[in-house]
């Protein structure tokens, strides 16, 4: 009997402690970020979206080997010797044209491990953590600088250099064979071929 | 035709259509359900007839505990509800004969009895006077009902306890 | 009210519509959205979080964004349920809990129907919503909605007992069933109301005033009980049952059940309100009194009696988001071993107290 008196009064009793504990949270501030007008700060080495800085690419596919899962994609193309590529900014000469360097995020698992392999330090994580996309597609992001024409005119490029270069070592072949004829037409045709080149540019 | 008569064919309608449906009906769950209907409208009879307090207790005696036993008893029971009830006709001639009987008695029953048809003063309520009755005239029966009533909650009670031991 | 309805329409029959969907539109609906608002802005509060922000200032227009989301929904009736009695179901929780408004008297105008048995009626109609629950959880073939459907019955059935026992108490003091007459004798001033012991300042006064806070704590547990609230929401328990009796409902039809368990929380906090607390009487006296302004005291009574139940509905939203669920046996055991002999004890005491 005295246990039962005892419970009723521990039943209500409990009740209206916990009610005072919500009461009081009802004036305690609110810990809820209002997200999109406010935003935390991140900490400084987050791991988001990837940039590359395509001035200091030079194409050497590091990264791309790097990745565990293969969403990087680069494709280059040798520039020409008198083409001038400029160099990095940490004295690198480039010596390729980056025709496709593309990075599909919807792949990417942020585990940065293509960012340390690069000898220029131009790909690197950012901060943007806001790219949600209605198009699977749309998270394929291209960094190359070089627009679809321009691409191709080096591809192009390059190919007739080869193509050249062939015709050259073919040539040089011929002229070698025929060097034991005679030397002196040799050189002739070779400053021809050289003329031509420079025209073509 | 006044709102009382609309009313009160709405109510004729549905105790009848409903009861139809509870005697008709293949699945012993849907006839639980039509007879909620017959029973509310019976209440709704009731309020018609002033007798607001037997309407009430129609209503909270028959849907709000009878109905919902049953509905109870039927559901888990799962036997039962899977049991199709045969509605069709089976015993034409002792049926009609059985049912005959009754209409018989009901309608002479009905022609014998002196109904009051002079429009009477509606009392307002009939709670006062109910309780009044029940408490001076009908005191006998109505204690002999509560102490019929405690004793089978009572019997009830020991029966569910001793399955437990 | 409904002579001032029959003058401006000229027909019975278009005033008693009106005058019967008048609560539907003007406070239910109203008080639904509000409330709805309203919880989810003290659950919030209560957590140490915002809650909905983003609709509208301080997101007072979500819960009509969630409405206009809700009727546009498809309406899914699942292939095997029982077509009929799944359609029909929320109509009758819905007709049930809403039939309860008809005889609360919201203030001393407007009474949807003044029967002289009002609180026996409330009563006795909200075992149609009962019986709609079972017919929704059986109709929707599913056993999570069968199993909430029973058990919200089987409470609602137990939890009746000590409601009616409290009822009895009250009706015993005031001697009668209408809820008009219950307000009226607890009418202008706080001292009046049924929880201190009623009018007049008898003895029994001070004797009753006791007993007269354990009924209505006992009452308050009960009714909280039926209308299926936190602590009592087995029947709906989202972690066992998903959603109990209306996991398979959607769109309007699950809208209903929405509006029918907000509108019960307002009639529970109502009859509370009405037999202890004094139902529209203002606390204080009236406005519309010291000023000579007659109009002005169905206004007031009014405001009383929707600010007090809107206080017991936040009271009941207060306990929500404080306590636990309770287990089956728990529940059970909370109202055949604690409610109902305390309601007895003080049925019995109270009974003798009025007889001196
Ligand atoms: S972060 Fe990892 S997954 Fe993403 S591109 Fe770099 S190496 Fe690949
Ligand atoms: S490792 Fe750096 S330099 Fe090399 S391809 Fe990748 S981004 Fe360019």
């Amino acid at each position: 009997m005295k246990q039962y008196f005892k419970n009723t009064w521990e039943g209500l009793y409990t009740v209206f402690v916990g009610m005072i504990i919500t009461f009081k949270h009802l004036f305690v501030p609110s810990v809820t970020i209002q997200y999109p007008s406010v935003k935390v700060p991140l900490p400084e080495r987050v791991r988001n979206r990837l940039y590359v800085n395509m001035d200091d690419c030079i194409g050497c596919d590091q990264c791309a080997r790097a990745c565990p899962v293969n969403c990087i994609t680069i494709e280059t193309v040798k520039s020409l010797p008198e083409e001038d590529l400029g160099k990095t900014s940490n004295g690198k000469k480039k010596a390729l044209w980056v025709t496709k360097f593309d990075i599909d995020i919807a792949k990417c698992c942020y585990c940065q491990l293509c960012v340390f392999p690069c000898p220029t330090e131009c790909i690197y994580m950012t901060d943007v953590y806001e790219f949600a996309e209605f198009e699977r597609n749309n998270l394929i992001f291209n960094f190359a600088t070089l627009t679809a024409d321009e691409a191709e005119e080096k591809i192009i490029n390059y190919e007739k250099m080869m193509a050249e270069k062939e015709a050259q070592k073919a040539a040089a072949a011929k002229a070698k064979a025929e060097a034991a004829a005679k030397t002196k037409k040799e050189d002739n045709s070779t400053e021809k071929n050289n003329g031509k080149e420079k025209d073509s540019e | 035709m006044s709102i009382y008569d609309v009313i009160f064919y709405l109510f004729a309608i549905l105790t009848i259509g409903s009861g139809y449906l509870v005697v008709t009906s293949k699945n012993i769950v849907h006839s639980a359900f039509y007879l909620l209907f017959t029973l509310f409208g019976v209440a709704g009879l009731y309020v018609l007839l002033a007798a607001d307090f037997i309407a009430i207790v129609q209503l909270m005696v028959y849907v709000g505990g009878i109905l919902i036993l049953l509905l109870f008893g039927v559901m888990l029971t799962n036997k039962v509800t899977d049991v199709k009830i045969r509605t069709g006709t089976i015993h034409i001639i002792p049926a009609v004969i059985g049912t005959g009987l009754l209409m018989g008695v009901i309608v002479s029953m009905m022609l014998r009895t002196n109904w009051k048809s002079e429009p009477g003063e509606l009392p307002f309520t009939t709670t006062y006077g109910l309780g009044r009755i029940l408490l001076t005239d009908y005191v006998l029966v109505f204690e002999l009902l509560a102490m019929l009533l405690l004793i089978a909650l009572i019997g009830a009670a020991s029966i569910a306890r001793r399955d437990n031991e | 009210m409904y002579e001032l309805l029959k003058d401006i329409f000229g027909n019975d029959i278009i005033a008693y519509i009106i005058g019967a969907a008048l609560p539907l539109f003007v406070f239910i609906l109203p008080f639904a959205l509000f409330a709805v608002y309203l919880e989810r802005k003290i659950s919030a509060f209560m957590q140490d979080r915002l809650g909905p922000m983003r609709t509208g200032p301080y997101g007072l227009l979500q819960t009509i964004a969630d409405i206009l989301k809700l009727i546009q929904k498809e309406d899914i009736t699942a292939s095997e349920t029982d077509k009929k009695f799944f359609n029909l179901a929320p109509y009758l929780v819905f007709a049930g809990s809403y039939a309860a408004f008809a005889a609360i008297p919201f203030s001393g105008m407007y009474i949807g129907s003044n029967v002289d048995v009002g609180i026996f009626f409330i009563v006795a109609i909200s075992s149609l919503v009962v019986a709609g629950l079972l017919m929704a959880g059986w109709a929707s073939n599913n056993k999570y909605s069968l199993l909430g459907a029973m058990r919200s019955a089987a409470q609602i059935i137990s939890y009746e007992i000590p409601t009616v026992l409290i009822i009895l108490t009250i009706v015993m003091v005031t001697g009668t069933l209408s809820l008009e007459k219950i307000s009226q004798m607890q009418t202008a001033y706080f001292w009046n109301w049924m929880i201190f012991g009623g009018a007049g300042w008898g003895l029994t006064k001070f004797l009753l005033f006791p007993f007269m806070v354990v009924a209505f704590i006992i009452f308050y547990i009960s009714s909280l009980a039926e209308v299926n609230r936190t602590p009592f929401d087995i029947p709906e328990a989202e972690s066992e049952l998903v959603a109990g009796y209306h996991t398979e409902y959607s769109g309007m039809k699950f809208a209903m059940f929405f509006l029918s368990e907000y509108a019960n929380m307002f009639a529970v906090s109502a009859i509370a309100v009405t037999l202890f607390l004094g139902g529209y009487q203002s606390p204080f006296g009236y406005l519309g009194n010291t000023l000579g302004i007659s109009w002005l005291i169905p206004i007031e009574q009014l405001f009383w009696f929707t600010s007090k139940g809107i206080f017991f509905v936040t009271i009941q939203m207060w306990l929500r988001w404080t306590l636990p669920r309770l287990r089956v046996d728990q529940l059970m055991a909370v109202c055949w071993k604690y409610l109902i002999p305390y309601a007895f004890v003080n049925l019995i005491i109270v009974g003798i107290i009025t007889l001196l």
